[in-house]
């Protein structure tokens, strides 16, 4: 259980010494209660006060990463049971599987797919995160050829080695260890050999029991192994399963700390019928699962998994905000309208949409508000007269157009006189309160 | 407890015209009857203040203490505004308070004029990055703005911790995570340090006649908290605190003789600790 | 250390709805949180529901419009496609040909559609408006009337309309949609304003409003969410209707639904990916919470309802 701000002041040493550089004990406690400091900030904690810190400020659901360097992937540490409550930390980590039993030429277009999988999303990439590389075959020898060649097409993408054969394990860590791939896994026959093994390359390691209780006894075996980084899997298959399983180990992670079950979760959603894949994929990403093996890459099953991960895993707290730019929507001549609003995310999804139902090519100029919505940047002096008509004039958008005219949203009319008076030459004209009245707006003026 | 008169703020319409035509008479109407309801400073909102804000200020301050022996709350954004005021105020009857610095760095500047003017600022725990989750996330802000005040010279008894009020009706569950944060704030220094709310943001966007209950009941539990100041309806103030031992009572399961203020109180009570969702019949529930 | 399993249990339950005459179907009465039939009771699947119009669906995206080619001039044949071939288990009729902006049906012509889609039709029948205020509160007074004693769901009762609309869907017993947006402070209040006008919060269903996948579904989702935290766990029996995902009408308007693959390759196939946008957003406001879902493309419905399957099982 994560300590609070006042039970970790309790173990420091009261002093007020200020050269953690903050003005109190207590003051430094609340930042390491956040996380925003580290304790060897403060030179005089005692050993004792170390240790009890680091045991029970460890989060709840054990941090795990695989993969290295600038694509290393990071599980765990989730808080909260629901979105709402504070955001989710680590979003799901979506792996295609590639099986040892697969003809060539599915192996190279998966490859592929996964290499080609980005896409830019509100100033973010996605991408398929990870491959799974699967020893269907059981036989070692084909799984290091697989893991051979995918190494050497897919060198930077991260991996997970599914075998429960201890020699496949070997013979593919000899190869990949230092990629840091996940060792998927471990059963209740084969734990000692695997937890060896994960021990000696320092990889983390997959367990798999069927259900709950047989997964947290494995688990407490492995740990007194030696063996810490450690992702689970409880032989949920169906939706049904997926939903119960992920919501028993979460809970009893943050609700009991019950430790056993206290790892990041891989679900397998693979599914003959892809359609079908896509919603059991998304049903463990707004579930709980840390990571999503998927059976094939396909583009549009990508972007609707994407997306929803990206949807899912925002910050409630935090808005998401688009890029400050004038945006082009249609193909819009010198003489179309031009709009303004401002970067909250949503604003910016809506109001270009209705503008591309009104089929009226346009500029819509986007300003960066902090991702607050109109009238909420409005009251914080955020989407103000002045800041609009620097925006305008440091844009350049005068240069692309013939006119001279501005439409501004309608809760925000109050700002005409003032926007005209900043932008000598311009006219303001006062759209829509609502976005949904911009198509009709827009046809209007099309006389 | 200080009481910051909180009614000339450009918001209200009467109060923009008097502004913008620079008529002293609403201005000084409005700061007498704060003063004589309980305000021990009054609170002058002029906005953003993009242009003018400099003169406005001044105007604002030299009419307000023309009238009431008060200090003055200096509430805007513009820093230059701020800076005039305070070269303006009158220190006789107390040093003015600068609403506010916080953790965006557009508004580190305010400590400087804390600092330079040797007057007392409002840190409002908030920063750049969106708003703070919960009690805990304010206290890591808080200890933010404490560093930074004692690098810029302003010593921590001049800081008031401002915990952001957020509306019940949109933001239900930041109401109790707000008092969390006063008792929180006042923790972290010896002696305490002291704190502030904006109260009416509570009931911002509630329906007027529920807007002086859920401030008063929210007021009387903060001070429950150990809260030492609030930018508040003065006349609200005056009557929570009259209403106090009833309140008090009630939620000691007492019997006060009045069925329908206990509920009301009760009701409230739910709403701000977040037992029932709040909706604007739920004193009809 | 061993493990048990940390059920939760409720002292509140969502209300069971009962709508249409000759096949009624009912949803809601779970006493869990969304599929949690580990630690409850789920009595009932949710219902998915096909959307069709009063006018011909000229500007739905290609991909859906295809499905109904030679069907939809006509509401009537519409009407009973989707409830023979393809089997839907509810139809909802959108009377978008009234919206002022659009055709501006008047309510006398919304009424004599609404009642040839009933007769043309033995599935329960959802009559909603076309999302304006004013106008809906005549055409759907109207069409309630029309549908009397036929225990159809009408909609949707907003803060601007509720009065006329909640009056007509009591006085002609039917079910009723109140819809507010995005915000569950808002929409318990209007649930409260209606039942304070005399009708049964048992009639009631909620609408928080939908969005589509990558426009906004995160705020529908927690919405939800929250309203059935509020409904079991606090037992707010305001909050406790069942929850209504309007997904089809919010989905088949974004780009991701038009756009070919020539002009964004990095997309696809539109046909597939228009039908996951529908599917994923479904299954989100299902994970979330709604019991009633009203959709528009049947391979959607279809791998929908497996899903369902699945979480049923």
């Amino acid at each position: 259980m994560a300590l609070t701000g006042v039970e970790i002041f309790k173990l420091l040493p009261k002093t007020n010494c200020k050269k953690c550089g903050h003005p109190t004990c207590l003051a430094f406690a609340m930042k390491l209660a956040q996380r925003q400091a580290s304790l060897d900030q403060c030179p005089d904690v005692s050993e004792e006060a170390k240790r009890i810190l680091s045991e029970a400020s460890a989060p709840p659901i054990r941090p795990v990463t695989f993969g290295v360097g600038d694509r290393v992937l990071k599980m765990g540490e989730e808080i909260v049971l629901f979105r709402h409550e504070k955001k989710f930390v680590n979003p799901t980590v979506f792996a295609v599987e590639i099986k040892d039993t697969d003809p060539e030429e599915r192996i190279n277009n998966t490859i592929n797919d996964v290499l080609t999988s980005e896409i830019d999303r509100v100033g973010q990439k996605l991408r398929i995160d990870a491959i799974f590389i699967n020893n269907s075959s059981g036989d070692p020898q084909r799984f290091e050829a697989l893991v051979k060649t995918v190494s050497s097409k897919a060198p930077e993408v991260p991996l997970i080695l599914g075998t429960t054969n201890p020699q496949s394990a070997e013979v593919a860590l000899k190869i990949v260890a230092d990629k840091r791939p996940i060792l998927y896994g471990a059963n209740k026959d084969n734990l000692e050999a695997m937890a060896t093994i994960a021990k000696t390359y320092k990889v983390p390691l997959g367990v798999t029991g069927n259900g709950l209780e047989e997964i947290s006894g494995l688990t407490e075996k492995i740990k007194a192994m030696g063996v810490e980084d450690m992702i689970i899997e409880s032989s949920a298959r169906s939706a049904r399963q997926i939903i119960e399983n992920n919501t028993l180990i979460r809970r009893s992670a943050l609700k009991k700390n019950f430790k056993p079950l206290g790892y990041p979760v891989i679900n397998l959603c693979q599914r003959e019928d892809e359609l079908l894949e896509a919603l059991i994929g998304a049903l463990g990403v707004m579930k709980y699962a840390s990571i999503v093996v998927l059976s094939s890459a396909e583009k549009w099953k990508n972007l609707a998994l994407f997306t929803l991960r990206q949807n899912i895993y925002t910050d409630p707290q935090v808005p998401m905000q688009v890029e400050q730019k004038i945006y082009k929507i249609g193909e819009p001549r010198p003489d179309s309208p031009l709009l303004i609003t401002t970067n909250f995310s949503l604003t910016y999804f809506i109001v270009s949409g209705e503008i591309e139902n009104s089929k009226v090519p346009s500029r819509l100029a986007v300003m960066d508000c902090e991702g607050l919505s109109v009238l909420t940047a409005w009251a914080a002096g955020k989407f103000t007269a002045a800041k609009i008509a620097q925006f305008i004039k440091d844009s350049g958008v005068e240069n692309e157009i013939s006119h001279r005219e501005l439409i501004i949203p309608g809760y925000v009319a109050i700002l005409s006189g003032a926007i005209e008076e900043k932008l000598p030459g311009w006219k303001v004209t006062v759209g829509p309160r609502e976005a949904n009245g911009i198509p009709a707006f827009l046809r209007q003026r099309m006389g | 407890m200080l009481i910051i008169g909180e009614k000339l703020s450009i918001i209200a319409k009467r109060v923009r015209e008097a502004m913008l035509k620079r008529d002293k008479g609403p201005i000084q109407e409005i700061a007498k009857a704060q003063w004589q309801a309980g305000a021990s400073m009054i609170d002058a909102n002029i906005g953003p203040a993009e242009d003018g804000g400099e003169s406005l200020m001044e105007w604002m301050v030299t009419t307000i203490q023309e009238a009431v022996p008060l200090p003055v709350c200096l509430d805007t954004t513009n820093y230059k505004a701020v800076e005039a005021g305070l070269k303006v105020h009158n220190n006789q009857w107390g040093r003015p308070l600068i609403n506010s610095t916080s953790n965006d760095p557009e508004r580190f500047p305010m400590l400087e004029l804390a600092a330079k003017y040797n007057c007392q600022i409002i840190g409002l725990t908030v920063g750049k990055g969106g708003l703070p989750a919960d009690a805990g996330e304010r206290a890591a802000i808080a200890a933010e703005i404490m560093a930074r005040a004692m690098e810029y010279g302003v010593p921590l008894e001049d800081l008031y911790l401002d915990p952001l009020v957020l509306q019940i009706a949109t933001s239900q569950d930041h109401a109790l995570k707000v008092i969390e944060a006063v008792k929180l704030f006042k923790e972290m220094n010896d002696p305490p340090m002291k704190t502030v709310v904006g109260l009416s943001n509570i009931s911002n966007g509630c329906p007027k006649e529920l807007r002086p209950i859920i401030n008063k009941y929210y007021f009387l539990m903060l001070l429950d908290a150990g809260l030492d100041a609030a930018i508040a309806d003065p006349k609200e103030m005056a009557e929570a605190m009259e209403e106090r031992p009833l309140f008090e009572a009630v939620l000691a399961g007492k019997d006060i003789g009045d069925q329908r203020r206990a509920m009301v109180i009760k009701k409230t009570v739910d709403i701000i600790m977040g037992r029932t969702l709040y909706a604007h019949s739920y004193l009809e529930m | 250390m061993s493990y048990t399993a940390p059920k939760e249990t409720y002292s509140g339950k969502i209300f069971e709805v009962t709508i249409g005459t000759e096949r009624p179907v009912t949803f809601g009465g779970e006493n869990v949180l969304p599929f949690h039939g580990f630690e409850g009771s789920i009595p009932h699947r949710p219902v998915i529901a096909y959307e069709i119009q009063d006018v011909p669906p000229d500007d739905w995206p290609e991909t859906v419009k295809a499905v109904y080619n030679g069907v939809a001039n006509d509401p009537v044949s519409w009407a009973r496609f989707c409830e023979e071939k393809l089997n839907a288990k509810a139809i909802a009729l959108r009377l978008i040909g009234t919206h002022p902006d659009r055709e501006n049906r008047s309510s006398e012509e919304a009424r004599k559609v609404v009642l040839e889609v009933l007769s043309a039709i033995k599935v329960p029948l959802i009559i909603l408006g076309s999302n304006h205020v004013e106008k809906d509160s005549e055409v759907l007074v109207a069409c309630a009337e029309a549908a009397k004693d036929k225990n159809c769901i009408i909609g949707k009762a907003q803060e601007g309309n509720y009065k006329t609309i909640t009056a007509a869907a009591m006085a002609h017993n039917h079910k009723l949609i109140a819809m507010s947006e995005l915000d569950i402070n808002l929409s318990k209040q209007l649930n409260i304003l209606i039942t304070q006008m005399g009708f049964p919060k048992e009639r009631l269903i909620t609408d928080p409003m939908c969005s589509a996948l990558g426009y906004g579904i995160e705020y529908t989702y927690s919405v939800m969410e929250r309203i059935r935290l509020a409904a079991l766990a606090q037992n707010d029996q305001v909050m406790q209707p069942p929850i209504l995902g309007d997904v089809g009408t919010y989905v088949w308007k974004v780009k991701e639904t038009q756009a070919s693959e020539e002009e964004v390759p990095q997309w696809g196939s539109l046909k597939e990916r228009s039908i996951a946008w529908e599917a994923v957003t479904a299954v989100a406001m299902l994970i979330a919470g709604a019991e009633l879902l009203i959709m528009r493309h049947p391979e959607a419905v279809k791998a929908v309802e497996r899903f369902i399957d699945e979480l049923m099982q």
